[in-house]
Formats: C-alpha cells, sequence, structure tokens
C-alpha cells in the first residue's frame, strides 16, 4: 500500500516536475537580448567564478576534471575538453558553455537544478564582453605568522649532510635548527600551505621543501642549504604532494602526490617534471634505491610498488597490505614498506625482481618468484607507522609513527639497535644522520627532539617557531 | 501568483485581518543553506485572542547559542496559525539582550530585560534573563562541530559517511563517532584538512565552501552558522572536548502536535536537552525531514509548508537524536459537528477524538451480512456458509455479533488461521529445519493458539528451547537461525516490532541504535550452537540446539571489545556466570514494563484486522515512524498487558469496536482518509483464505501433492508445497522475519488466473461441486440465485440482481447449467470475493 502510494507520488511529481522545465524551457529558448553596456562590466572574479564553483566544480575541476574539461581558469576554458572550446570571445550564443546550459532539460549540470536565467545571463554577457580574466594571480596567499597562536606540527625532518643542522618542516615554512648548538633558528617560508617533505641534496646544497596547497596545487621549493637563498620555485599539478626523496646524482627530486602519480621534478627548473602512474590512490612516499635505478612507492592504495627511473615503467607490486602503506625507504639489498597496518617489510628486490623482464608492453613484468621468498618482516610496532627514515649511509632505519616510541634498526638484519620510549605521540616525522648517532623526532605537538643514539639520550627539544602560548 | 483563501468566519467577534505572507524570510541566512526561490502565496485570516509565544520566558546562558521565538495567533473559528514570520520583535534593553528581525533573541550582557512583540496588532512579550559565563566559551567539537557535518551533508551515506569514505575522506556515518572523526580531522596526513594558523585556509572549510574544487559541491556560504561554526573550532586549536563533556539527552519539536490548511506554513522550533538540564534551540542546526511529502514540505530552517490534505509526521534530527512532530493538513470546514466521543470503547474513544480534530465523520457500520463475512475472514480465514448467514441474518438477538466472536474462537479454523500467522512470523520450514522438526514446531503452535497461552508465555518458551525435536519442539527456532546474528535479528523483528540489521555494520540511520546495542544483543543468543541430532540419523536438517554456557560476550567490531549483553534502549543487567542468558533476554522481553513487546505485538494484531497498523510498517516501530494514533496504541496496549497478554482478548476488544464494524462506503468527510479507521479500506484476501474460501463456495477440494490429503491451504505445513495459486496470491515462503514477505498485492497475472485459470473454471463446472448440486435440488431461478450469492459472496443478492439473475437465466434456458456456472463464475471474479470489505 505505502509502496504504491510513494511511487505513484514520484510520478506525479516528476510529472509536475517537467511541466514546470517546460515553462522555464520556454524561456530559457528565447534568449534575452544582451546588453553591451552591461557586458563590459562583468567580472569574473566577483560574478562568474562563484557561478562556475557552484554549478561546474563539482565535475569539471582539479587534477582529473570530466571530459577532460577544466573550468579552474579562463584559459583552461578557451582550450576546451574533448568536446573542443567552450566559447570564443564576443560569441555567447554561438557557444558549447550556453548551449549546454540552456533547453528544456539542458545538458550541464546533469541531475541538478538548471542555472537560472539570470545566471545564464551573467555568462553570456561575460563572454560578449570577450571573456575578460580579471582574476588575480596569486590571489590565494599563503600566510605565515610572526609568532604562531599553537605550536605547528613537525611534517617532516632532515639531518644537513654534515649533521649540523637539522630542517624541520613547520606547516607553511621550513626552521633550520641548531642540532646540538644554541645558534637561533633559520626561518624560510615558502609558497605552499603545507610542507610534508624537507630534504638535503646529497652533496649537501641544496635543501628541498615539497608538498603544496590541498586542492590547490603541489610546490617545490629548492633553497641553496648555506644561506638559505630561494634557488627556484615551481607549482606543479593540482593538488600537494607528500613526501619523496633526491636521485642519488642529486638531480632529481621524486615525490608522491595526492593526484595518485610519483613526481620527478628535476632541479633544474628548465627541465619539465615527470609523473609516473603507477598507484590507484594517493602516493605517499618515494625512495630511490642506491643505485638510482629504480623507485620504490607506496600509497593509500595499500601497495608497495617499484618502478624503472628511465622507463616509468612498473617492475612489479611487491606487496599489498591491508591498509595504508605510509612510509617506504630503500637500501642496496631492500625496498621497505610500512603503514597503517603497523607492520614493517622488506622486499629482497633482487628475488622479487627476478626474471621480470620489461617488454614495453602493459606493465611488462613477468616475475616467478612468490611473495613468502622474498619478504623478510621487520618486527611488528606497536601502532600506526607514520614515518621512516634511513641514515645517510643507509645502514639504519628509524621507525615511528603513533604510538609514543621510535624504534631504529639495522637494515641488514632487522635488528633493532635503539629504542627511544616516551617521544610525544602521534610522531609525524624522523631524521637520521650520516651514521645513526643522532636522531631527529617531530609530531602533532611541534616539538623536535634531538636524541643521541644508540643511548637513546635526549639532547635538546627545540619549538622551531615563536609560540606565543607554547601549551 | 496570488492564491487568496479566506477563511470563513462564522461569529461576530472583534476581529483582526492579517496577512500572512508566506514563503517568509523566517529562519533564512541563519544557516546559509541554499534553497529555492519561494513564490510568496497570501493567506488572509481573521484573528481571534490573545497571542501565545513560546517560550514565554527565557534564560540565556551562552554567547553564541541564541533562541528564537515562535509567535502564534488563533483563528476566530479556533484554529491556530504562525505569525512567527509576521511578528515585529524589539528588545526593550539591547545592551542585555538583541533580538532580530526574525525573533531570535541573543544575550550581550548579564542583566534582565524584556522582547516585545506585535503581531495582526496584538501584542505579547518574553522575559528574558541573560547570565553568560565570564569568558568565552570554547568551541565544542561535539556541540558546535558535529552538527555541522551532519548539517551541511559531509557524513552521510552518499558521502564521506560512506563506509569507505570519499576520496580519501571517511567521516563516520552520520557522526556515529565523534572521537574517530576528530582524529581524522586533525591528524591524517599532517594536518592537511585544517590549519590552525591560518583557520580559513583550512581544506575542511575551503571545500564546502567550494573555494576549491569539490565532488561534493558547495555544502555552505561563507558567513552562515556552519561556516562560523567550524573555524570558530579551528580558531580555538582545533581541541577535542575536555573531561566529562555534557551529554546531547533528548531533542523536541515545538509544535508538536499542528493542524494546518493547505498553503499554510508552521515555524517550527527544535531543542535540545542535554545532561547538565541545560536546553539549547537547535533549530539552526537541525536536520528536517518529511515523512509523507504528498501533504507537506520542510525547508533546511524547519519551516513546514502544507500543500495537500492529510498528515504526516515531519522528523528532525540533531547529532544522532531524533524528535518529531505530527502535522494535520485540512481545509476549515466551520459547519463540522464533531462526532460525540464514545466512553465505553476504549479503541472507539481515540479514533473518534482524532477523527474530530480532522473533520472527519467516520462512515457508518456495516450491515450484518458484511460483518459476518468479515469476521470469518479475519478470524478464521474462511467465509461462512450460505446455511451460517443465513441464521446470522436471522437471528433477532442484539448481542449476535459479540456471541459469534466467541463462536469462531473455538472454531479450528481460528487454530489454523493464527497458527499459519506465527508459522509464517517464526519462519517454520523445512529451508532449514527438518520434517518432523516442522510439524512438532507447527503442533506446538496449534496447541497454543487452541488453549489461547498468554502471548508473553508463548514467547518465553519460546526463546528457551534447547535439544532436538524430540527433547522441545521450540527448539526449532533456533534450528532455523543461521548464527547469533540472525537470531536477533529476527527475534528483534518479530517481538519488538525493530529492524536492527542496519546496526550490525553501523548506527541505525533512522534510529539511534547502534553497533553497542546490536552486539549487547548478540551477546544474549550467541551461547546457542546447533549440531546434528545423532538420534535422528538420515533425516535431512535433523539438529539439536546445544548451549555453551561459558561462551563469553560477543565482540563489538569498531570498538574491538567484548560487548556485555545490553537490553534495547541501554540497561545492561548483571548476569551471572553459566546462566542461559536467553532466559534473562526471554524475562525481560516479556515483562510488563517492556516498551517494545507488549506495544508491537498490540500493533501487529492490529495490523491484522484492518489495512494497516496503527503503526506502519508493523515490524519498523522507531521514533521516526510514529503511530498515527499514539493514544489509541497506548490505550490498547495498556489493556492488553493488563489482561495478561492475552491475544483473544485483544482480538475481541477490537473486533467489538465500532470502528472494526465500520462500512468501506465513504461519506462526504471521510473520502480522502486512508490513515484513520474512519472508514473499513478493504484487503485482498491472503493466498490460503481465498482458496480455502474458494473451496468451500465450489465445494471442490484442492489437493496440495506432498502435504497430507485434504489438508486446507492454512494447514499446510510451511511454503515448501507447490502450488501455482497461493504462490501466485503471495504465500511467503518464510525466509525472512518480516511481514513484508507475504505478498498482499494485486496483479494481472492473479486477474488471468481468476478469469482462464482452472481454480475457479474447473470448480464451477465440476459434476461433484456446488452448481451441479444446487441443481439437483430442484430450486427456482430465484432460489438458484439467492443460494449462489450466499456460497459466493456469503450475503443475499439484491432485488436488482435477482431480476437480472433470472432474465439471464430465461434466456439461457436450454443451458440451466451453463447459465449457473457463469453466475458463480462470474461472482467469483467479482471484487466482492476477492476482498475483505
Amino acid at each position: 500500500m505505502t509502496t504504491t502510494n510513494s511511487i505513484k507520488i514520484a510520478l506525479s511529481t516528476s510529472l509536475v516536475a517537467s511541466l514546470l522545465l517546460l515553462n522555464s524551457a520556454v524561456f530559457a529558448m528565447e534568449l534575452t537580448p544582451l546588453d553591451p553596456a552591461k557586458a563590459e562590466t562583468v567580472s569574473f572574479r566577483k560574478e562568474v567564478w562563484p557561478i562556475l564553483k557552484r554549478h561546474c566544480w563539482g565535475c569539471h575541476s582539479g587534477g582529473d576534471p570530466k571530459g577532460e574539461l577544466s573550468m579552474d581558469t579562463v584559459a583552461e576554458m578557451l582550450k576546451g575538453g574533448e568536446t573542443g572550446p567552450m566559447f570564443g570571445p564576443g560569441k555567447p550564443d554561438q557557444s558549447l558553455l550556453v548551449e549546454q546550459i540552456i533547453g528544456v532539460e539542458p545538458a550541464m549540470p546533469p541531475e541538478k537544478a538548471p542555472l537560472s536565467q539570470a545566471k545564464v545571463d551573467i555568462l553570456r554577457h561575460w563572454i560578449l564582453g570577450g571573456a575578460k580574466d580579471d582574476s588575480v594571480a596569486g590571489e590565494y596567499k599563503v600566510t605565515i605568522p610572526e609568532t604562531y597562536k599553537y605550536a605547528p606540527a613537525i611534517n617532516s625532518l632532515a639531518f644537513s649532510t654534515d649533521g649540523k643542522r637539522v630542517a624541520a618542516a613547520c606547516r607553511s615554512e621550513v626552521v633550520l635548527v641548531d642540532a646540538e648548538g644554541d645558534e637561533p633558528p633559520q626561518r624560510l617560508p615558502t609558497n605552499c600551505d603545507l610542507i610534508s617533505h624537507v630534504e638535503f641534496s646529497p652533496n649537501g646544497e641544496l635543501l628541498v621543501a615539497a608538498g603544496g596547497s590541498p586542492a590547490r596545487f603541489g610546490g617545490v621549493t629548492f633553497f641553496k642549504a648555506s644561506d638559505g637563498s630561494v634557488v627556484n620555485t615551481r607549482e606543479i599539478g593540482h593538488d600537494t604532494f607528500f613526501r619523496g626523496n633526491f636521485s642519488p646524482d642529486g638531480l632529481t627530486l621524486a615525490l608522491g602526490g595526492a593526484d595518485g602519480a610519483i613526481h620527478l621534478v628535476p632541479i633544474d627548473p628548465n627541465s619539465p617534471p615527470q609523473r609516473f602512474e603507477l598507484h590507484s590512490d594517493w602516493v605517499f612516499d618515494v625512495a630511490y634505491t642506491p643505485d638510482g635505478k629504480m623507485l620504490v612507492s607506496g600509497g593509500r592504495d595499500k601497495a608497495t610498488k617499484v618502478c624503472s627511473v628511465e622507463t616509468g615503467e612498473l617492475l612489479r607490486s611487491v606487496d599489498s597490505s591491508t591498509e595504508w602503506i605510509s612510509s617506504v625507504a630503500a637500501d642496496e639489498q631492500f625496498g621497505i614498506g610500512g603503514g597503517r597496518a603497523k607492520t614493517v617489510t622488506g622486499y629482497e628486490l633482487k628475488i622479487a625482481l627476478q626474471n621480470v623482464q620489461v617488454t614495453g608492453a602493459g606493465n611488462g613484468a613477468k616475475p616467478i618468484s612468490r611473495r613468502a621468498q622474498y619478504v623478510k618482516a621487520f618486527e611488528s610496532q606497536p601502532g600506526e607507522v607514520i614515518d621512516m627514515v634511513t641514515s645517510g649511509d643507509r645502514k639504519s632505519i628509524a621507525i615511528g609513527g603513533a604510538y609514543g616510541d621510535v624504534r631504529v634498526y639495522t637494515i641488514a638484519d632487522r635488528k633493532r639497535t635503539a629504542l627511544v620510549s616516551g617521544v610525544p605521540n602521534p610522531v609525524f616525522s624522523l631524521a637520521l644522520n650520516n651514521d645513526a648517532t643522532r636522531l631527529a623526532v617531530g609530531g602533532k605537538n611541534g616539538e623536535v627532539r634531538i636524541y643521541k643514539l644508540p643511548e637513546a639520550e635526549l639532547l635538546k627539544t627545540i619549538v622551531p617557531v615563536p609560540v606565543a602560548d607554547p601549551k | 501568483m496570488m492564491k487568496l483563501i479566506r477563511a470563513t468566519i462564522c461569529n461576530l467577534l472583534a476581529t483582526l485581518t492579517v496577512l500572512l505572507v508566506c514563503g517568509s524570510q523566517v529562519g533564512r541566512m541563519q544557516t546559509g543553506i541554499a534553497y529555492g526561490d519561494d513564490t510568496p502565496t497570501n493567506i488572509s485570516l481573521e484573528l481571534a485572542g490573545e497571542l501565545t509565544v513560546r517560550p514565554s520566558e527565557m534564560k540565556l546562558i551562552h554567547r553564541r547559542h541564541p533562541q528564537s521565538i515562535i509567535v502564534t495567533g488563533s483563528t476566530s473559528d479556533g484554529r491556530l496559525v504562525d505569525l512567527t514570520s509576521l511578528a515585529e520583535f524589539k528588545s526593550v534593553d539591547e545592551n542585555i539582550a538583541t533580538v532580530n528581525t526574525v525573533g531570535w533573541v541573543s544575550g550581550i550582557a548579564n542583566g534582565t530585560t524584556e522582547i516585545k512583540i506585535t503581531a495582526g496588532g496584538k501584542s505579547a512579550q518574553v522575559k528574558v534573563v541573560v547570565e553568560l559565563p565570564e569568558s568565552a566559551r570554547m568551541y565544542s567539537f561535539l556541540h558546535d562541530v558535529m552538527p555541522v557535518l551532519s548539517k551541511s551533508g559531509c557524513n552521510q551515506g552518499s558521502c564521506h559517511g560512506y563506509s569507505l569514505g570519499k576520496n580519501g575522506f571517511k567521516l563516520s556515518l552520520r557522526g556515529s563517532d565523534p572521537s574517530l572523526d576528530l582524529k581524522w580531522i586533525t591528524e591524517e596526513f599532517f594536518e592537511r584538512r585544517i590549519n590552525r594558523h591560518n583557520p580559513s585556509a583550512s581544506l575542511i572549510v575551503t571545500k564546502p565552501l567550494g573555494d576549491v574544487p569539490h565532488k561534493g559541491g558547495v555544502r555552505f556560504e561563507r558567513g552562515s552558522l556552519l561556516h562560523e561554526n567550524l573555524l570558530g573550532w579551528i580558531q580555538d586549536g582545533a581541541k577535542a572536548d575536555g573531561e566529562d563533556p555534557v551529554e546531547l539527552i533528548s531533542t523536541s519539536i515545538y509544535p508538536e502536535k499542528i493542524v494546518l490548511g493547505p498553503q499554510m506554513q508552521q515555524q517550527l522550533q527544535l531543542l535540545g536537552h542535554y545532561s547538565d538540564g541545560t536546553v539549547r534551540d537547535v533549530t539552526r542546526l537541525g536536520i528536517f525531514t518529511v515523512n509523507t511529502q504528498r501533504v507537506a514540505a520542510v525547508t533546511d530552517e524547519g519551516l513546514v509548508t502544507a500543500t495537500e490534505l492529510g498528515e504526516t509526521a515531519v522528523v528532525a534530527r540533531f547529532e544522532r537524536i531524533f524528535a518529531t512532530a505530527n502535522f494535520i493538513v485540512l481545509d476549515a470546514n466551520p459547519d463540522f459537528e464533531p462526532t460525540p466521543v464514545p466512553t465505553d470503547n476504549v479503541i472507539d474513544k481515540f479514533v473518534v477524538q482524532k477523527l474530530n480534530r480532522l473533520n472527519i465523520k467516520p462512515s457508518d457500520l456495516a450491515d450484518d451480512a458484511t460483518f459476518l463475512r468479515r469476521i470469518y475472514l479475519d478470524l478464521t480465514g474462511i467465509q461462512p456458509t450460505a446455511e451460517e448467514v443465513r441464521s446470522f441474518l436471522a437471528d433477532a438477538d442484539p448481542n449476535k455479533r459479540e456471541k459469534t466472536v466467541d463462536v469462531l474462537f473455538q472454531r479450528s479454523e481460528f487454530v489454523d488461521q493464527w497458527s499459519l500467522k506465527w508459522g509464517d512470523l517464526l519462519q517454520n520450514s523445512r529451508n532449514r529445519l527438518s520434517e518432523p522438526a516442522v510439524f512438532a514446531f507447527r503442533e506446538w503452535i496449534r496447541g497454543a493458539v487452541a488453549s489461547n497461552m498468554p502471548l508473553d508465555d508463548f514467547v518465553r518458551k519460546i526463546l528457551v528451547g534447547r535439544g532436538g525435536v524430540s527433547d522441545d519442539p521450540t527448539s526449532a527456532y533456533f534450528v532455523v537461525s543461521k548464527d547469533a546474528d540472525d537470531t536477533l535479528q529476527r527475534a528483534t523483528q518479530v517481538f519488538c516490532g525493530i529492524r536492527m540489521l542496519c546496526a550490525k555494520c553501523h548506527p541505525h540511520p533512522f534510529e539511534n541504535w547502534t553497533q553497542g546495542d546490536y552486539y549487547g544483543l548478540h551477546s544474549f543468543f550467541n551461547q546457542v550452537t546447533t549440531k546434528n541430532d545423532p538420534r535422528l540419523t538420515g533425516v535431512a536438517n535433523a539438529k539439536s540446539v546445544m548451549l555453551n554456557l561459558q561462551a563469553g560476550y560477543s565482540r563489538n567490531p569498531r570498538s574491538g571489545q567484548l560487548q556485555p549483553p545490553r537490553y534495547l534502549g541501554g540497561d545492561e543487567p548483571e548476569v551471572a556466570a553459566n546462566t542461559d542468558r536467553r532466559e534473562v533476554y526471554a524475562k525481560w522481553l516479556t515483562s510488563r514494563e517492556n516498551p517494545f513487546f507488549a506495544r508491537s505485538m498490540t500493533n501487529r494484531v492490529w495490523s491484522y484486522f484492518f489495512h494497516r497498523g496503527i503503526i506502519e510498517p508493523v515490524d519498523d516501530l522507531r521514533t521516526t515512524n510514529p503511530p498515527i494514533n499514539p493514544e489509541l496504541l497506548d490505550a490498547l496496549t495498556k489493556d492488553f498487558v493488563e489482561h495478561g497478554f492475552d491475544v483473544q482478548h485483544l482480538m475481541k476488544r477490537i473486533v467489538s469496536s465500532q470502528t472494526y464494524q465500520r462500512g468501506s462506503i465513504a461519506n462526504a468527510t471521510n473520502g480522502h482518509d486512508d490513515m484513520n479507521f474512519s472508514r473499513a479500506i478493504p484487503r485482498r484476501i491472503s493466498a490460503e483464505s481465498l482458496l480455502d474460501s474458494l473451496v468451500q463456495a465450489t465445494n471442490v477440494p484442492e489437493r496440495f501433492p506432498g502435504a497430507p490429503a485434504l489438508f486446507t491451504a492454512k494447514q499446510l505445513p510451511d511454503g515448501n508445497i507447490q502450488s501455482e495459486f497461493l504462490s501466485l496470491f503471495g504465500k511467503p515462503r518464510r525466509i525472512e522475519a518480516c511481514e513484508c514477505e507475504r505478498d498482499g498485492g494485486s496483479n494481472m497475472l492473479q486477474a488471468l488466473h481468476f478469469i482462464n485459470g482452472k481454480s475457479i473454471l474447473s470448480r464451477v463446472t465440476s459434476g461433484n461441486g456446488r452448481v451441479a448440486q444446487l441443481l439437483k435440488e430442484k430450486l427456482s431461478d430465484e432460489q438458484l440465485i439467492a443460494e449462489l450469492y450466499l456460497w459466493s459472496l456469503c450475503r443475499p443478492a439484491s432485488k436488482a440482481e435477482v431480476d437480472l439473475g433470472v432474465s439471464f437465466f430465461k434466456k439461457y434456458e436450454a443451458k440451466r447449467k451453463e447459465a449457473a456456472e457463469d453466475l458463480m463464475w462470474a461472482l467469483l471474479n467479482s471484487k466482492d470475493f476477492m476482498l475483505v470489505h
């Protein structure tokens, strides 16, 4: 009884809806004459953009827009998507854009209320007036407080090659902290909202800060390590980078991205960046093998993968976890992945990639070894693993996360060499110096702690930025 | 477009005419949720009497928690009109409290003042006491942010509340787990989603504002309350709430019962009641829906617009707690004369009271023949015979209707009818039971029905069965279940009328049941295991119910903790080790205080005598599905409990009422009513009763392959007997514990089967059937026609019908047999036969 009634009601309302549509369509079909004076005054930023973001951006924006049509910028709309440019300036009523949003049942936006006549007319006037772009370049601006109200979380840490300084990612800036002495911290601002990776280049000359502004762009800034001056800055793609690794030759930075790709960003600003699309979700971390030929990557698709740097081809998905892989590392022998499943696993690459043929078709990999043959498990961790870092000599690995201690192991035999307990929980970032005699730990509470290893002796605790209320 | 509905005035009191402009600005810009333009509708009404304001006084204790005022006037014909959108509000001392144009009062500084209200030339005032804490309160994640995540739809099932989240961002479904939500918002990906240093740059703010690409679109406007709350909380450091947070205990809607004319509007006020005794106006953060959208529509701000005549519940949710208000839309009818309210019958009293509120007059009582057929079909699942009709009609006893009820309770078909019903509900079937077990359980049920075993006893016995068929026939109940999940879902649905399946994996979407509640029930049943019964080797499905008293409690997969047994409603009883926890459950379930058992059973039994339950569906009881007549259900439930769960008593109460005995013909006032029992709404006879009635009318039995000879359709052991007729008319297979498994609907195949199928054709033409027998009796045409009507439709043929029949018989004098067969065929194909009316 109830079902029949509700079906009847649904039918009658859709009937009413289509009748209403029919009425409004009559109006919409009779496109009203436009006013050239009004066309001159329409502002993209103030009038057009709010319409686009409400009615179009759900599908046509960001990293993977529908129909390859991005409506993020005027330039992208002029370029158009699969079905060509959206409009020619000055010709609103011959444009694809207007054609799509008017009519009995407008094609766009699908399954949603059609744009009102007033909104359609704003778009038409704007196109008539030449589709001028009055959006202000760089309108989105990162602000960095002089003094913070709350200590920002420490999202990434790195020891300088000489081990004397520690770079700490504090929200939008990088702060260089004296590892042992009392030199005042040096603050290096960036144009990114969120820095999630800092690293010194292998030769020690460059310091990189990578991250981006969520849902806006991925950003990389190279600084001169000696004085903190900016060498170059790049904005890439539509979403942030997470973590990565300098290539052993120091010429390229590999990064995982929130667009699901592995990005290779050359330090040379004139070289184009590359992207490898191997994962089906965000890539959290990428690590080079010491020979620079392969990349180990892991991410939110729970997979740990190995690919060729030269071709970008997948060599093998070495593992599939039950949870996200938050961090990866590599030495001569092993690729290593760890994450939410509280496990850290080493993959003996030589065995894992035995008989892998790179054919160029598909992923081309035809491995013969079974997982059990190449997997070497580390001790299970008490909680979610958030960061894993290797020492400069790649002999040791430090592992930390949401469990209040940090554990250090020798990679070759996976034996634990140090346990640093009582660290503020959760730990977001770690760094080891060249020979694993120093450990830097950072986390949500905003402190950087420096420990001496293997004794786990706390040498120093510092909040890198000025904070008004240290609570 | 202007609609002018003028209320008719019936007295000459000093009245004032006001113009109500609907589609008003009430609440708009309060939350910033965008919605379409309203077409203003003007309604003119005459006001009489004073204004009512709610609340009549208020205490403001929080700077950011303003309180709304609802202003109500009454018309000269006694109806209430919402004047909130029309009223003017003015604070006497703006240094103490301010009021905006739509009646929201904010506390500014400690002290006392008044809000002056004028509407339609009348005035009223609200006393305001402001007692603010010395320092501004921090934004609370629980009380300020969680409601935003719900109100803006972030945590709904199709968005981030989906079990895997959306685009990497997961929230607990409809805000069931604030602690996980807090963690996901503040910690994942290095605080990617919030920026405590530059709050407006936080992703969790820029996404719903649409400032950055968001697949979910723009969820709220800049400067809206939702925006303010999120931003304020991040500005305060995006912290968890402190120790011992105050809890929301309940919510309520004002007004709770509303009668409106079509096109009229009512602003709702949604209040949250907290564990510290405070009350907060949460109208702006509530989520409003209407159960019957044909009748009314509600905006995100809680402004209801009546559309069509009828009745609906308006449901509001704040955090995880629901409240409902009852909306009745009816035309003004000053000429309506209320029906005198019967005082001697609890059912008629509350039904008529409700009908009077709806300006509905009930239909007249059905005539004797209609009553007799109805009560036979309802109580015994079979039509009365021609003799029974004749003798009832001839009986001059004024108490003959009541007398018949007692006679029917003694009939074997009464046992068939209600054993069939219980067999369905308890899923007694060879799907999972052995044949001996099905028959043993069937016999046990028949015994219980025949002896009118009190329902609490009946259910208690079923819930503690153990061993095999030969030990205890009721053990079958547990063998039917695949596991403890199955048992708890079946038991809760059948005995409490509550569907718990949703809560197995996530909090129930329409009720406040959580996984804790679900696994609390699970722990009552997880001691049960079944194993093959060694005494019945070679018998398919022969199982024995075993108890492992040492079994621990069930694990709640979300918390990972063991969940001690928990009754529905939250109490966790002390259960001694090594006890059969089913006994504890059964005792609680059937106790007189249990709010679910007697009520759902009363409602269920009611539904078997009408076209619907007082709550419908009968096995989906929840706050958000309120009874159509709560007073009626309460009174009847109380009566059922007071009479020791005596089902026959309950049935007799129901069938003795005028409400049950009403005719199905609508009068001028109740044609649109199909919910309030103002007339009998015809129902299709159930598959088994239809077949048994057909067999009786034609005197040609049905043979069921695989069933003992001479079993009637109602006596069949389960749904695994092949019968084209029964499956076509919706006999359930007893696979589900849901009342909905029985299909009471009508379709084309059924009609074709009646027209062309052998069920009727072969019966009316049978050489041993009713027609053949009557022809042998050498009756006149008139007598033959009368007999055919009595057997087929259980009523005397009318004069016109007899005349028509006689002329038909005259026309085919040479083919009298065929003419008689045709007449009976036509009668059995009529709606009068197919329906209980």
